[in-house]
């Protein structure tokens, strides 16, 4: 078994290094679990409502396909069914991540070449980043399991929860594998990973809007959600994703055995080979991040729409019968017309959302520091105030992009699905654009952190957006939090959905207040030293 | 003649650590002036202020009779720079790099870019992320050389080279120097590297010059480590005027001898009989062991020691 020395010492060394990410898995299990016990408990204390809102979302579409499948108007149901939607594709995700992290990633940075050489053997890195990947998928659906019977639900479902969890995990480790074997970079398999869990996710989705169920029991996701926890528990599914899981394993390891150390069966594709034309310091920041944004572009697309469906259920609930209103009051939903109350709350969604792309790109600066990239840029005629200034031009523009593509996305759908495609359009785009010095405002503040206090930075701006959208008017009042928090800038935005005069003082104050921060922050980089 | 970098008593602090103490360093125009060092001895770090990236906490540095800190920009547009350790954008190619950094100074002449990539054998089609240390150095140097800039600053421009590839970026400085017209500071940890290119040269350690000269002044720099097998004792060799450190340990001899006193030497050795015989030039580590030990203390030459094995 020589192909295999060394396995013990890799998963060692890996679940070393996942110290400092598993645990945030099993918390993201455990929290999520609770979470939805307590909302439905509180939200839908009695049984007549949670019948009204099970009635409710059966004729839904949107609703069915996001939880996937019918749900029955018990606790124990409800909260495995919301919650389940979401974390069998996060098992996923966190399998693809790990065996990608252990296994290609090593490679490129020639970690694995010094492991192979000093004794370990040919399978033993694939075969400890697979333990390791399926021993946290375990520990995740554990986690919700021991979380779903701590809180009084039945220990069967929750073992059958579980599991469904856990073999979601398995089934993306195996597909991970195999992608890693196909591949000649990191980044290209966890692409193609995640883009089998994305195919994977819309097959399960639109079988379940569709009502084309092969559709789902295709789809790995759609096997987890077919073991059906709390309704009848169809135990043997969970051999489906196991076998399939065990077939991929097998494949990737018949992959191994034919290919070098670094090689991939897939070529990497070669780029251009000149670039003609890019001077200017916005240039350059446009080629550098352009990737960035448009990831981001698309993200926020699929949100807008994804939220202009889950808008659907408004004209349902506004119909419903007085129980459900109640919900709908719980949730702050009580003043004015229901749909522009509910137009002000995505748009609120959308902004806090996009207000993190300022701060990743402000964050991008400090990495393009640390790493060393600006040193040679900075060697060039470039002066610091240009360079720092191309990064965040783009990141301003970029983020009234993005509020403009959220804007326009959800306006035409909002129209089409739900409101009026000749009105809603134009006032949902300009309400979302109004937000735009309020997500300059928290960029803002970390191009200060940056110039002042370079090595806190990252840590700063996290915690400043994290601090604004748990804060806010869309998180806060969900655990009774939202208290008018002067320091979040969101709520000062005038709501255009309500009618009435708009007051113009908020929008220059905070422009004034964005300049002022990023020259402080431009200021104090032009003076510190760099590196 | 003026001077391209005049620098005298820099110092420069991080935290508790004082990474230059009083570093002076003078390069005349026209000339390749080799910056020697081992590791950590504050190379990087007067590069660095050189470049306007640090602030001096104290000395005077002057480039091309300005200050770098104040006229950073107009001083960058005569000066090409290539890092020690390059990491360049994953997603970009090289070729992509290239043509971004010499749009950033003003343009690069397309012929000279082709004809080092042709020499460097760079495929200019591939992603940074896929490229090896060597390529990414190979990056940076047509990046610099294809532009044409007075002064070249190379932060130990070969880390990563293999020994052709070596020999290629000599041959292309040696083109470069015989223009005449410009001036090149040459940072390495590797002795024969600065002796091939470099007119002078300024030995730094601990963040303080040690010495500075030309090479041919610098004569214990050229001298030349003998180690032999002999049939008998050597009889007076270590007598011998410009013959160093002579160790016997039974038939084998070691010593170091100046190029005036090879001849005497190496009669003396057939005398005694020759079994066999290695001859080699220093290595910048047996330098600073032998040569400064006298001056440092043994504590700090057991530093320069360890940071030499750390390579």
């Amino acid at each position: 078994m020589s192909a295999l020395a060394g396995t013990g010492a890799l998963v060692r060394l890996a679940l070393r290094r996942e110290r400092a990410v598993a645990p945030w898995w099993i918390l993201l299990n455990v929290g999520m679990t609770l979470a939805l016990i307590s909302y439905i408990e509180r939200q839908m204390p009695t049984d007549a409502v949670k019948a009204t809102y099970t009635a409710v979302i059966a004729k839904n579409t949107f609703f069915q396909a996001l939880g996937g499948g019918f749900v029955e108007p018990r606790l124990d149901v409800l909260a495995t069914w919301r919650s389940g939607g979401f974390l069998y594709v996060a098992a996923a995700f966190a399998a693809v991540m790990c065996v990608v992290r252990h296994t290609r990633a090593e490679e490129d940075a020639g970690r694995a070449e010094l492991l192979r050489a000093a004794g370990t053997g040919r399978r033993a890195s694939l075969t400890a980043a697979l333990l390791v990947a399926a021993g946290i998928s375990v520990a995740g659906g554990l986690s919700a399991t021991l979380t779903l019977v701590a809180s009084g639900l039945g220990a069967t479902g929750a073992a059958a929860y579980g599991a469904a969890i856990a073999v979601a995990g398995w089934v993306f480790a195996g597909v991970a594998a195999v992608a890693v074997q196909l591949s000649r970079s990191a980044r290209t398999a966890t692409m193609i990973g995640l883009s089998v869990l994305g195919v994977a996710y819309v097959m399960r989705y639109t079988g379940d809007a569709t009502r084309q169920y092969w559709l789902k029991a295709l789809s790995p996701i759609g096997w987890s959600h077919l073991v059906r926890p709390y309704q009848d528990e169809r135990w043997w599914l969970l051999g489906l994703p196991a076998a399939v899981a065990a077939g991929l394993c097998v494949l990737a390891y018949a992959l191994l055995d034919r290919r070098d150390l670094g090689a991939g069966l897939v070529p990497e594709r070669l780029g251009p080979a000149s670039a003609p034309g890019e001077r200017g310091p916005v240039s350059v920041a446009w080629r550098l991040h352009r990737g960035l944004l448009v990831r981001w572009a698309a993200g926020v697309a699929v949100l807008a729409a994804a939220v202009a469906g889950a808008g659907t259920i408004a004209g349902q609930l506004a119909a419903a019968p007085a129980a459900s209103q109640d919900l709908l009051r719980s949730m702050g939903w009580s003043t004015g017309d229901i749909l522009d109350v509910l137009l002000r709350y995505m748009t609120l969604i959308f902004a806090h959302v996009i207000a993190l792309y300022p701060v990743l790109m402000v964050q991008r600066l400090r990495s393009e520091e640390t790493s060393g990239r600006a040193e040679i840029v900075l060697a060039t005629p470039t002066t610091r105030l240009r360079w720092a200034g191309g990064h965040l031009v783009l990141a301003g523009l970029g983020s009234a992009a993005l509020l403009a593509v959220a804007g326009v996305v959800h306006g035409v759908l909002h129209g089409l699905l739900v409101g009026d495609l000749a009105t809603d359009p134009p006032r949902v785009l300009a309400g979302v654009l109004g937000h735009v010095p309020a997500v300059w405002c928290v960029g803002a503040v970390c191009v200060l952190a940056y110039g002042l206090l370079p090595r806190a930075s990252v840590a700063l701006s996290w915690t400043v957006w994290i601090m604004t959208a748990a804060l806010g008017q869309v998180m806060g009042p969900l655990y009774g939090m939202w208290a008018g928090t002067p320091l979040e800038p969101f709520h000062y935005i005038p709501n255009t959905f309500a009618g009435g005069p708009v007051d113009a003082r908020p929008y220059l104050v905070l422009f004034a207040l964005t300049a002022a921060l990023v020259t402080g922050g431009l200021l104090a980089l032009r003076r510190r030293d760099l590196g | 003649m003026t001077d391209a970098i005049s620098v005298s008593g820099l110092t420069k602090a991080f935290g508790s650590t004082r990474a230059l103490d009083g570093l002076d360093l003078t390069v005349r125009t026209g000339e390749a002036h080799g910056f020697l060092g081992p590791n950590g001895a504050g190379k990087s770090t007067t590069i660095r202020v050189l470049l306007g990236l640090l602030r001096a906490d104290g000395g005077r540095a002057r480039l091309l009779g300005e200050d770098p800190w104040t006229r950073a920009t107009s001083l960058h547009r005569r000066l090409a720079y290539v890092p020690g350790d390059v990491t360049l954008w994953p997603g970009l190619t090289g070729g992509e790099v290239i043509d971004l950094l010499g749009g950033l100074r003003g343009g690069l002449d397309r012929r000279r870019r082709k004809e080092l990539l042709d020499r460097f054998q760079l495929d200019p089609r591939k992603r940074a992320r896929t490229y090896s240390k060597g390529n990414r150095q190979k990056v940076a140097l047509v990046a610099a050389l294809s532009g044409d800039a007075e002064l070249l600053i190379l932060d130990e421009p070969t880390s990563g080279l293999d020994p052709l590839m070596e020999e290629v970026f000599r041959e292309t400085l040696r083109e470069e120097l015989r223009r005449g017209d410009r001036t090149v500071l040459l940072s390495s940890h590797i002795l024969s590297e600065v002796e091939a290119l470099c007119d002078r040269v300024t030995i730094v350690r601990d963040g303080r010059t040690v010495e500075t000269g030309t090479l041919a002044g610098l004569r214990h720099l050229t001298r030349t480590s003998v180690q032999a097998d002999l049939a008998g004792p050597p009889h007076g060799l270590a007598a011998l005027p410009g013959v160093h450190d002579v160790v016997v340990d039974g038939g084998r001899v070691t010593f170091d001898a100046d190029p005036s006193a090879l001849d005497a030497a190496l009669r003396c050795l057939a005398e005694a009989g020759v079994r066999g015989l290695v001859s080699r030039p220093p290595s910048l580590e047996e330098l600073f062991l032998r040569h400064y030990r006298h001056s440092e203390t043994a504590e700090a030459a057991g530093a320069a020691g360890t940071a030499g094995a750390a390579r």
